[in-house]
């Protein structure tokens, strides 16, 4: 009966009640779809940056990927199954990088060419999918290039348009030959869309005299924010030439954007929590404040001080656990349309490279498990803590006391 | 033996920087079975000496005994168990939980008592057959008059069998025929099951009904008839 008598006395003034419940509903469900538009625009600085360019892991020799010295190679058919043949890993690319002057007519601009076999690399980096014009690399292309949008603008080319790269080869000669445009990509990353060129792995070891020679293999994983747990564990199978750093290590900026991203979200839960508790606090306290004579007479009848405050308690509780349900449905709800449809931006603001990510111009939510337990747990915890006082002070009356209230 | 037994009973609340003393070295012993009516103008004293009979107050000085038991210092759990167990009140604005049906009210202190669901329907269902209350059982307080609460609070009191019935004032909020139907019924639950009954009241026609008058004034023993 102290269930029934929790649950009644939540409805008696229904018009209170609905309107404090609509306010934990809304206040949880924003919380659930703000999270995860703060989770998407995450994961989408760190997919810029990793999922772009840097793989989730890279396997080099040993500092290179400090001086990028194009000497610190090692040979591609090292094997390194132990390491490659792992559940964890969705994706391998083998790459051989230059820095170099690339030429077009009367342009030229310095340029990052970076060799791969496009279908491994199609499996680590999504550049694919950020092409404007032309097409991604073919497997068996022999000279193409596919080149960020800002060079190509700066090179005045386009797709099937001829450019000359000169740089120094391995063997002290000037390396020099001709590509052909095949695509054109905008990721919204300045410095990738301004000098990073993709071209044939073998192309490139032929211009810089390394032949079967790779600078890095970058790493796909199935739990980019686990990554330098994986690289950990990894190490120990490499040769003692090769170390693997994870994404954190190769941008330190963007490991403190993640970490600090857990500190904003409970702060953020904090604020809008404090906000919500208070509203509850007042209703519960104004209920348990009318109720004063009856409460009196619940004693005066035997009801302990424990039972009473059990029964403010557990209209909380109720409320939080109706709140909750409504607020998570509702939350998940627009997260999900967030998440497959999202709202584009790109017309009134363009993206914003920060700690080696991009912030795209976009809204768009990703369902993460945390998103949706956090504000729901705090949402009960912020009830019971808020139902605690009210609780409190209808357990402490005096029988006699409260029943002369009027 | 008594069972309730007032020795030398004072009380005395604060009232801003003064004191006032609603009763004062008052004795008292009332046996099971009596109906006993105390009676008196208002602040004489009479809803004090139900107060400390019924533990919801302890005396300033002196000692309260129900049942056997000295109450005068006991815990506010303890005072909560007797008060469950051996004392049933009936108060003036009836006091019913709003939220709950006549029948539900009249089965709450059961169900604080731990007793099991069938037992306590009947129980609610004898005592409402008794009590001319039968079909309402269903009927929120808000649905019923005055004088069908009052009777759902005497169900109430009633169910737990208690060793007495504590009423403030029970006619206060009635006319006057729902007042004589109101004490008929008790005095018959008094005679026929032996109920011990102990009202505060100051109306005339409970004061006839009763068959022993404590009379106070000024928180003091004027007379007892």
């Amino acid at each position: 009966m102290l269930y029934q008598l929790a649950l009644r006395n939540i409805w008696r003034n229904r018009r209170r009640t609905l309107l404090t419940l609509s306010a934990m509903i809304v206040s949880s469900a924003l919380l659930i779809l703000a999270l995860g538009v703060f989770s998407g625009m995450l994961r989408d600085m760190l997919a810029s940056a990793t999922e772009q360019y840097y793989g989730h892991l890279v396997i080099s020799s040993k500092g290179y990927q400090d001086d990028r010295d194009m000497f610190r190679h090692f040979p591609a058919d090292l094997s390194l199954d132990a390491v490659l043949a792992q559940d964890a890993i969705l994706g391998t690319s083998a790459r051989l990088r230059s820095f170099g002057l690339l030429s077009h007519q009367q342009n030229s601009s310095p340029a990052e060419l970076l060799g791969i076999h496009a279908a491994q690399e199609k499996l680590v980096t999504s550049l694919q999918e950020a092409l404007v014009a032309g097409e991604y690399l073919a497997d068996n292309d022999h000279n193409g290039a596919v080149l960020g949008s800002g060079l190509a603008r700066r090179l005045n080319v386009g797709p099937g348009d001829e450019l000359v790269f000169v740089t120094q080869a391995a063997d002290g000669s000037i390396g020099n030959d001709l590509l052909r445009v095949a695509g054109i990509f905008s990721t919204g990353d300045h410095g990738h869309d301004n000098s990073l060129v993709l071209v044939p792995l073998a192309w490139l070891q032929s211009v810089l005299v390394l032949p079967g020679q790779i600078h890095e293999i970058a790493i796909r994983t199935d739990q980019p924010l686990n990554a330098a747990a994986l690289a950990q564990r990894y190490k120990s199978n490499l040769p003692d030439s090769l170390e693997i750093l994870d994404w954190g290590q190769m941008l330190p900026e963007m490991r403190e954007v993640v970490a600090s991203y857990d500190v904003s979200r409970m702060i953020i839960v904090t604020i809008l929590y404090i906000a919500t508790g208070l509203g509850i606090l007042n209703t519960f306290f104004m209920s348990v404040m009318e109720r004063t004579r009856e409460f009196g007479v619940l004693m005066a009848l035997g009801m302990k001080p424990a039972q009473v405050r059990s029964m403010v308690l557990l209209e909380t509780f109720l409320m939080g656990t109706l709140a909750l349900i409504f607020g998570v449905i509702i939350g998940v709800a627009l997260s999900l349309y967030m998440a497959l449809v999202g709202i584009d931006l790109s017309g009134t603001l363009t993206p914003i490279t920060y700690a080696g990510g991009t912030i795209l111009p976009r809204l768009h939510a990703v369902i993460e498990t945390s998103n949706i337990i956090i504000p729901a747990g705090c949402l009960l915890l912020i009830s019971l803590l808020a139902g605690f006082l009210p609780a409190n002070r209808a357990a402490r009356m005096q029988p006699v006391v409260a029943i002369r209230e009027e | 033996m008594a069972l309730i037994e007032l020795q030398s009973v004072t009380k005395i609340y604060p009232l801003g920087n003064q004191e006032v003393v609603a009763v004062k070295d008052f004795s008292l012993t009332i046996d099971a079975g009596e109906f006993c009516v105390l009676a008196g103008p208002s602040g004489s004293g009479k809803t004090t000496l139900l107060n400390l009979i019924g533990c919801l107050d302890q005396p300033t000085s002196g000692d309260v005994w129900l049942d056997g038991q000295n109450i005068t210092q006991a815990e506010q759990k303890t005072l909560a168990d007797i008060r469950l167990n051996k004392i049933g009140f009936i108060f003036q604005s009836y006091n019913l939980i709003p939220v709950l049906t006549a029948a539900e009210n009249a089965e709450f202190t059961l169900m604080l008592m731990g007793i099991e669901k069938n037992q306590r329907r009947n129980r609610v269902r004898q005592l409402f057959a008794e009590l001319g209350l039968g079909g309402l059982e269903n009927r929120k307080p808000s649905d019923l008059s005055g004088g069908q609460q009052q009777r759902v609070a005497i169900a109430r009191a009633m169910a737990a069998q208690p060793a007495v019935i504590l009423a403030d004032e029970p006619t206060a909020s009635l006319d006057s025929q729902a007042s004589e139907e109101l004490l008929e019924l008790m005095k018959r639950l008094n005679e026929e099951q032996g109920a011990t009954f102990v009202f505060s009241s100051h109306d005339p026609l409970v004061i006839s009904h009763a068959k022993r008058v404590v009379r106070l004034l000024d928180g003091r023993l004027v007379s007892d008839q």
